[in-house]
């Protein structure tokens, strides 16, 4: 961290300090002047076939993570939803070499547990292991990656437990809202598809899940990323051996989701609940656009921390919700903004009045330097503590990569973070956040809280018959 | 404030998951396992131990690898610790811990600490509740203010006490209620399994218990067990040790000592013969199922043997039920446990369960679960474990000790030495785990298992899918 930006923390945390302490009695003690914190710096490298290769030393325990990134997930499916993470499943299940349990014992030999699994955009596998076996856990990585076996004998039973969670995701409120509002956001798009049919998912062959497999995995998709403590020399090499002479497969699929759709407001019936599941929010910028960090400041205030403003109102002033918060989810070059709550449901109504409150709120006034500084302090602890570990470092370097994020991103980010002003914040909200173009997913006792909802008035006109 | 049940993942959890074949696996060409490489030096952390006059252990492990810190503060009052009549006071009570103090407005704790750049939570377990903050540095010595602060002066108004005990009710229903297998098995199974009160009532709360505690109540809660004596203070991380001494001194020496209150009898009694239970879950869609057993007791050698068991049965895909239950015969897709869903092997004082869970279809009768578990648990009771079988189970072992420490929030770390100090009066065996581990003997995990694995010792929970398939969403 450089010296123009200690001065600044200094400053902000004194200021933000007043506050806190205005009507004690005593007060507590002003932090000293932060601590210098450096953040590692990657080396990456291309391999002829496209591999690319990222190599962070870091930490004073001897582990090892290591990533595979590859672009290729529900995106890539051609409609057939969970094809991506049964064909990650059944990656699993054995290689050319190895069958599923010697994938296990030698993953545990290592100190680690193999992890692989499928999102919007990409497959990922990853293996955190004691550092004298770096080398070795690339090898086993790469050869799940190139040479799995994909047994059809396996199917069955994986398609058998996908249905079994598939059935409980299904009563789950959290997942049923979640699902009906990326739905929303997303319609006909892979993105806004989270669960199958029983019927679809019995219906996926073996060589839908080979086809699937050999028509989007390649080098050209695939990323590695190492960081901890390693030879890197070994590393380097046994990522050449393994990877180097893989085919190189086609590029990054681009199928970015219609441009904009309107609002949606879904009522989904849970007689007897308790309380009802919320889900606010709507599409945003996406993490290249300038505005973007105004915007993810603006979400930590509103929600994103348990001192934001819409969570301070529903827990601790109100008592209606346990955790209620607010997020940015992004995909590549796509974000979106919601806010997230399980409130009594005798408060349904009136708790989305007051999140639309809130926003109204900040749209129309600026927060003030000491509440901003506060948030941006607390973002700053946040980053500090996720670049100081393997894992944490790991996920943004491949962020950054996926969202094609220029290489400065992360050393300019606590510098991007200081620099918003509370005009910025007001402005962000303003443009980005409109109620009236808000989806809503309210998962809950309809018979009783159907009224309460079509008393909130940013809803009006807009609630299904 | 914290989810009962969903922190366990961010703690140690030497309990973890793992599996091996039971019956003779068709076995192919054994692929070459990785080679045993020379080890690296085992587990050393700072260990800097000592109470103050007024009964508060304190415990320092300094780290300057980055500039962050954490501080803990664990009192030996845990949720099957609280009075009878009262059940989920324990949890209700973590919740008050932050709504303000004779210094600082409801708010500001969290304005402070947030404020600074710091991450913080509490939560209620068996035989403590904690309170932990992690954050840069620099702001170590307003952090041992804020804490020292809630431990002196604690203010709770009865507004602040009808606003959480609506935001705990909340949570039950989060967690609880509305959910499909919420609570179970780690709220369930210690009901049925256990005998005595305070390991078998509802730790989480009735209601109505929670509605109707009063704002004496905490008040004399607060008096009885938030006491100095009955509390550790860990700092670990980026700090001066005698500047830090200091500041402990400074905000925690001068908080008056008052007695330290009596630990109930929890003990259990042994149990001579198998429990069945059943109950209906009206959200879940599937059948499920719970087994558990009562453990050795805690750091004895039985007790580091069943923690290798607990690997080689549980932790994992490569341990013995996930072969079995889940690659080889399909019955789930995930058999999971261990020593203390709510923790790990060494965080707790008093009787433990372990235990395993599995969700099945109906097509999978409990018998037939129960016949392919029981194979598993026969063959550990009758056969040696195999060298390679414990080297693998120590091995992750040691990769996981390796990470309380290289954590950046520290919070399995800071867990253990307070634990330790809390329970054991001595942080530092920390730093001897894995020699413990090292003496056990696969004679030891066979008499171990012979002895604790009885169907004796055990209680088996089904759950009914009360749910209509199809009736969902």
């Amino acid at each position: 961290m450089n010296a123009a930006l200690k001065r600044l923390l200094v400053g902000c945390v004194a200021t933000a300090f007043m506050a806190a302490t205005a009507a004690a009695q005593q007060t507590p003690p002003q932090p000293g002047p932060p601590r210098p914190f450096q953040l590692p710096t990657p080396t990456t490298i291309t391999l002829d076939n496209g591999v690319q290769a990222t190599f962070l030393d870091f930490g004073v325990v001897p582990k090892v993570s290591i990533a595979i990134a590859v672009r290729s997930g529900a995106l890539n499916e051609g409609g057939k939803t969970w094809l991506s993470d049964l064909t990650s499943e059944l990656m699993q299940e054995g290689t050319a070499g190895r069958t599923a349990e010697q994938i296990a014992q030698a993953a545990a030999l290592m100190g680690g547990q193999l992890g692989i699994g499928a999102g919007a955009d990409e497959t990922s596998l990853s293996l955190d292991v004691l550092s004298e076996y770096s080398a070795d856990a690339v090898g086993l990585l790469a050869e799940i990656l190139t040479q799995p076996k994909l047994p059809a004998s396996e199917l069955p039973r994986i398609k058998q437990n996908y249905l079994r969670n598939l059935s409980v995701a299904l009563t789950q409120p959290q997942s049923i809202a979640g699902a009906a509002f990326a739905e929303a956001l997303y319609p006909g798009h892979p993105y806004g598809k989270s669960f199958p049919t029983a019927a679809q998912l019995q219906s996926y062959t073996i060589d839908d899940i080979k086809n699937y497999y050999d028509s989007n995995f390649g080098a050209r998709r695939t990323h590695v990323y190492v960081a901890g403590k390693f030879d890197h020399a070994l590393v380097e090499k046994a990522i050449r051996d393994h990877l180097g002479q893989w085919r190189e497969g086609p590029e990054p699929l681009k199928m970015p989701p219609a441009a904009s759709v309107p609002r949606t407001v879904k009522l989904i019936d849970r007689p007897g609940a308790p309380q009802s599941t919320l889900r606010v929010g709507l599409r945003v910028i996406d993490p290249t656009q300038p505005d973007f960090m105004s915007l993810s400041v603006a979400n930590t205030l509103l929600g994103g921390v348990l001192t934001s403003r819409i969570t301070m109102n529903l827990r601790e002033a109100k008592g209606w919700a346990y955790s209620p918060g607010s997020g940015l989810g992004t995909n590549y070059h796509q974000a979106s903004w919601a806010e997230s709550a399980d409130v009594k449901a005798a408060a349904t109504g009136p708790a989305l009045t007051e999140i639309f409150k809130e926003i109204d709120l900040l749209r129309a006034q600026p927060p003030t330097e000491q509440e901003l500084t506060s948030i941006k302090n607390y973002r700053n602890g946040i980053f500090v503590m996720s670049n100081s570990t393997r894992g944490g470092l790991l996920g943004q370097l491949a962020f950054m990569s996926l969202q094609e994020l220029p290489a400065d991103w992360l050393t300019t980010f606590v510098e991007r973070l200081y620099a918003v002003t509370p005009e910025q914040i007001t402005q962000a909200t303003h443009q980005y956040l409109d109620p009236t173009k808000m989806s809503v997913v309210v998962v809950g006792d309809m018979k009783s809280v159907r009224k309460q909802i079509q008393a909130v008035q940013p809803l009006h006109g807009a609630l299904p018959k | 404030m914290s989810r009962m049940k969903l922190v366990v993942a961010a703690m140690f959890a030497l309990a973890g998951c793992a599996t091996q074949q039971a019956a003779p696996p068709p076995t192919p060409t054994p692929a070459p396992a990785p080679p045993a490489k020379a080890p690296v030096a085992a587990l050393n952390v700072p260990v800097d131990y000592y109470k103050l006059p007024n009964g508060l252990r304190v415990v320092l492990s300094e780290d300057h690898s980055v500039p962050v810190a954490t501080v803990a503060v664990y009192y030996n009052i845990g949720f099957r610790l609280e009075p009878k009549d009262r059940t989920g006071f324990a949890h209700l009570f973590e919740h008050l811990m932050f709504q303000g103090s004779a210094n600082l407005a409801k708010g500001q704790f969290f304005k402070i600490v947030q404020g600074l750049g710091g991450q913080l939570n509490g939560s209620t377990r068996f035989d403590f509740t904690n309170y932990y903050e992690a954050f840069p540095s620099n702001a170590l010595q307003t952090m041992l203010w804020v804490e020292a602060d809630r431990m002196r002066s604690l203010a709770i108004t009865q507004e602040n006490l009808v606003n959480q005990q609506g935001v705990v009710k909340e949570e039950v229903k989060v967690n609880v209620l509305n959910q499909p297998y919420g609570g179970f098995p780690w709220l369930q199974l210690p009901q049925y399994a256990n005998e005595n009160w305070y390991n078998a009532h509802n730790f989480y709360g009735d209601l109505q218990h929670i509605d109707a505690a009063t704002l004496d109540e905490a008040r004399a809660f607060f008096n009885t067990y938030y006491v100095p004596g009955n509390a550790v203070l860990v700092v670990a991380g980026d700090f001066d040790a005698a500047q830090t001494k200091g500041w402990i001194t400074q905000n925690f020496a001068t908080i008056p000592s008052r007695p330290v209150p009596p630990i109930p009898d929890i003990s259990e009694p042994q149990q001579t013969k198998e429990k069945h239970a059943s109950m209906t879950d009206a959200l879940a869609p599937r059948p499920a199922l719970a087994i558990g057993y009562h453990v050795p007791p805690r750091w004895t050698p039985e007790h580091f043997a069943f923690g290798l068991i607990d690997e080689i049965l549980l932790q994992g895909d490569a341990s013995r039920l996930h072969r079995d239950l889940v690659q080889k015969r399909g019955y789930t897709d995930d058999i999971s446990g261990g020593i203390n869903l709510l923790g790990n092997m060494f965080n707790y004082s008093g009787p433990m369960l372990w235990s395993a869970s599995l969700v099945h279809d109906p097509s999978t009768t409990d018998a037939q679960i129960m016949a392919a578990f029981d194979e598993n648990i026969e063959r550990i009771r009758t056969e040696p474990v195999t060298q390679e079988e414990l080297d693998r189970a120590r091995r992750t072992i040691r990769s996981q000790l390796y990470d309380l420490v290289g954590s950046s929030t520290r919070l399995g770390l800071v867990d253990l030495l307070a634990c330790f100090a809390l329970f054991d009066d001595d942080p530092a065996r920390i730093n001897r785990i894995e020699a413990e581990f090292a003496k056990v003997t696969p004679e030891l995990v066979q008499r171990t298992a012979r002895e604790y694995l009885r169907p004796e010792n055990r209680t088996v929970l089904t759950v009914e899918a009360g749910k209509q398939e199809g009736a969902a969403q």
